[in-house]
């Protein structure tokens, strides 16, 4: 009688700690994403943006948004720009986790320094490579030409097949401190002996990098690299600032087209139509996600 | 790992040069913010960028911190006014979700691994038109309500299993002293853990001070925008002002670099425990 009382009040205490937060995320993030599904079946316009009779149109702002060539092309251009920069993050996150897990004097105080690109407001770092990659005098311009790589100045984000480079350049260098980090958790999490076993046995560097490394480090690599899609693929400062979408709509991923449909064109239900597609992808990595951690029983 | 520890000198040597280096490169970016910044603008026009200022000139600043005042004020309001929402609110429940056991706590957890990871985008829509409603736009209190729920839910990722690693006999001890649960959590808890609350403090501060998608939309007017919204306003309006944008950029990014160089540490812990463990 009296422990039942007690696991009672434990659990009400519980309550009482934890549920103000629940109900705050609940309020601002997942009511918004409820009433989101219900803006996208509407009309909204800049019209009717007051009154709370709006007429339900079905699917007509999905058929509008699926049939607009914009909208298709900011569909593929995420993915190309999620794509790329996952590749180059993880990769070169990848080397530089290796490089820094060897001991030498400054591996530590570098490997810890490097990371403060990932705490800096990204509008500024999207202005700097923005200023880097001007076509007249941009430094990035100078130094290629003076290696001789390039003849001529290039509008690296001025031109439509080079400005989504520009992005992924910017973004990896977020990125890659971060991808390094996690990876680098993973790597120390690997226990000495199992590479002393293995030297001993005689295994050379690669032999033990593909044998040991990998396998072990598989649950982070997986963790880093849907973490990363999932980072990546909701990008917004960044193209917004860096490109604004352009030249055109080049670099128009689905997030900024969703602002520019609601806050420019004033099509709201149209904005929170793209802004689902959004959220049905990322929902779906997320999903994958909470899979493959609930499997390593992190929670 | 033992055959490749580094015994010899040369190979440390070599090491060390090796990421300097990379360090240099990787923190170009950084370097040409500050410099450009002291940079008149004939210099950073000249044809063949220079390295460093060969003349160094402060008027950006002079320009910049004249007219200061008002954005300024605005990023702090919004920053520590969601830090102080975020902290009340994600402390005690990444404390409750380490110390009790509740019905539904997977749930819960899995409530803030979720939000973590939608964007501000996703959300902007429906926001601007609650927002409206509620009479809230061009107020500090629609970012700072909106800002808030990047960092809450990071912020109890990231302190749980501090507090789950926290001795248990602690608060015991307390509560035999006649502590209740909540005087327990002010008076145990929270000192204990002192390093991990200022860091996620700082955290919660920074993310809202970086923020640019939610202030810029709900705050359209001019007196209610924070820096970040300002400075992209600024260029595209003086576009070519380079040196004033990189001085504006350098203030903005002081307050993310103060902390980060001092607290550097803690920061980077927190960064891989909020982001991946539950």
């Amino acid at each position: 009688m009296k422990t039942k009382s007690r696991e009672q009040r434990e659990r009400m205490l519980g309550y009482f700690f934890i549920l103000p937060a629940v109900i705050y995320m609940l309020v601002f993030i997942g009511y918004p994403i409820v009433y989101n599904w219900i803006i996208s079946f509407q009309d909204v316009t800049a019209t009717t943006l007051a009154s709370s009779a709006r007429d339900f149109v079905g699917f007509d702002n999905y058929k509008a948004v699926f049939a607009d060539s914009t909208f298709q092309k900011a569909l593929l251009h995420t993915f190309i720009y999620t794509v790329g920069c996952l590749v180059i993050q993880f990769s070169l996150g990848f080397l530089f986790a290796m490089f820094f897990a060897k001991k030498f004097t400054v591996s530590k105080p570098i490997r810890g320094f490097i990371v403060i690109s990932w705490m800096l407001p990204v509008t500024v770092t999207a202005l700097v490579f923005k200023f880097m990659f001007a076509e007249g005098n941009g430094i990035i311009n100078t130094i290629l030409m003076n290696l001789h790589i390039i003849k001529e100045p290039i509008g690296w984000l001025l031109n439509g097949s080079t400005a989504m480079w520009g992005l992924i350049i910017a973004n990896s260098w977020v990125g890659i401190p971060f991808n390094m980090l996690l990876l680098t958790t993973g790597l120390n999490n690997i226990p000495a002996d199992v590479y002393e076993a293995a030297s001993i046995d005689g295994a050379s560097g690669l032999q033990k990098f593909r044998k040991i490394t990998l396998p072990l480090l598989k649950p982070t690599i997986m963790s880093v690299l849907i973490l990363g899609f999932v980072l990546t693929f909701k990008v917004f400062d960044l193209v917004y600032v860096m490109t604004g979408g352009g030249p055109v709509d080049a670099t128009e991923v689905l997030s900024t087209y969703s602002y520019k449909l609601s806050f420019q064109l004033f099509h709201f239900g149209e904005g929170s139509a793209v802004a689902n597609v959004l959220f049905v992808c990322l929902f779906i990595v997320a999903l994958i996600y909470l899979k493959t951690i609930s499997k390593d029983e992190v929670i | 790992m033992k055959k490749i520890h580094l015994r010899d000198k040369q190979k440390n040597i070599l090491f060390c040069v090796l990421g300097i280096l990379i360090a240099c490169i990787f923190l170009f970016p950084l370097y040409w913010i500050i410099v450009n910044s002291f940079k008149l603008d004939s210099e950073i026009f000249a044809s063949v960028p220079t390295l460093w200022p060969h003349e160094l000139t402060f008027t950006a600043y002079k320009d910049q911190l004249a007219n200061l005042g008002t954005t300024m004020k605005n990023s702090i309001i919004i920053a520590v006014g969601s830090m102080i929402i975020s902290l009340c609110l994600s402390v005690p429940a990444a404390y409750g979700l380490a110390r009790y056991k509740v019905k539904g706590m997977k749930v819960f957890i899995m409530v803030f691994l979720v939000t973590q990871m939608l964007p501000a985008s996703l959300v902007l829509t429906p926001l601007f038109l609650i927002f409206s409603k509620a009479h809230l736009l061009n107020s500090y209190l629609a970012p700072i309500l909106s800002t808030a729920t990047i960092s809450i839910p990071f912020i109890v990722l990231m302190l749980r299993p501090s507090f789950l690693n926290m001795p248990r006999e602690l608060e015991d001890a307390a509560k035999i002293d006649g502590c209740n649960a909540v005087s327990a959590f002010f008076r145990v808890a929270i000192p204990i853990s002192k390093p991990t609350v200022i860091t996620a403090a700082c955290f919660s501060f920074v993310y809202a001070w970086n923020d640019l998608a939610y202030s810029m939309t709900f705050n359209t007017k001019d007196a209610m925008r924070p820096m970040t919204a300002a400075i992209y306003t600024f260029m595209n309006q003086y576009g070519t002002k380079w040196n004033s944008i990189m001085a504006y950029g350098v203030l903005l990014i002081l307050p993310s670099c103060i902390i980060f160089v001092t607290m550097q540490k803690h920061i980077v812990e927190g960064m891989t425990s909020g982001s991946v463990k539950g």
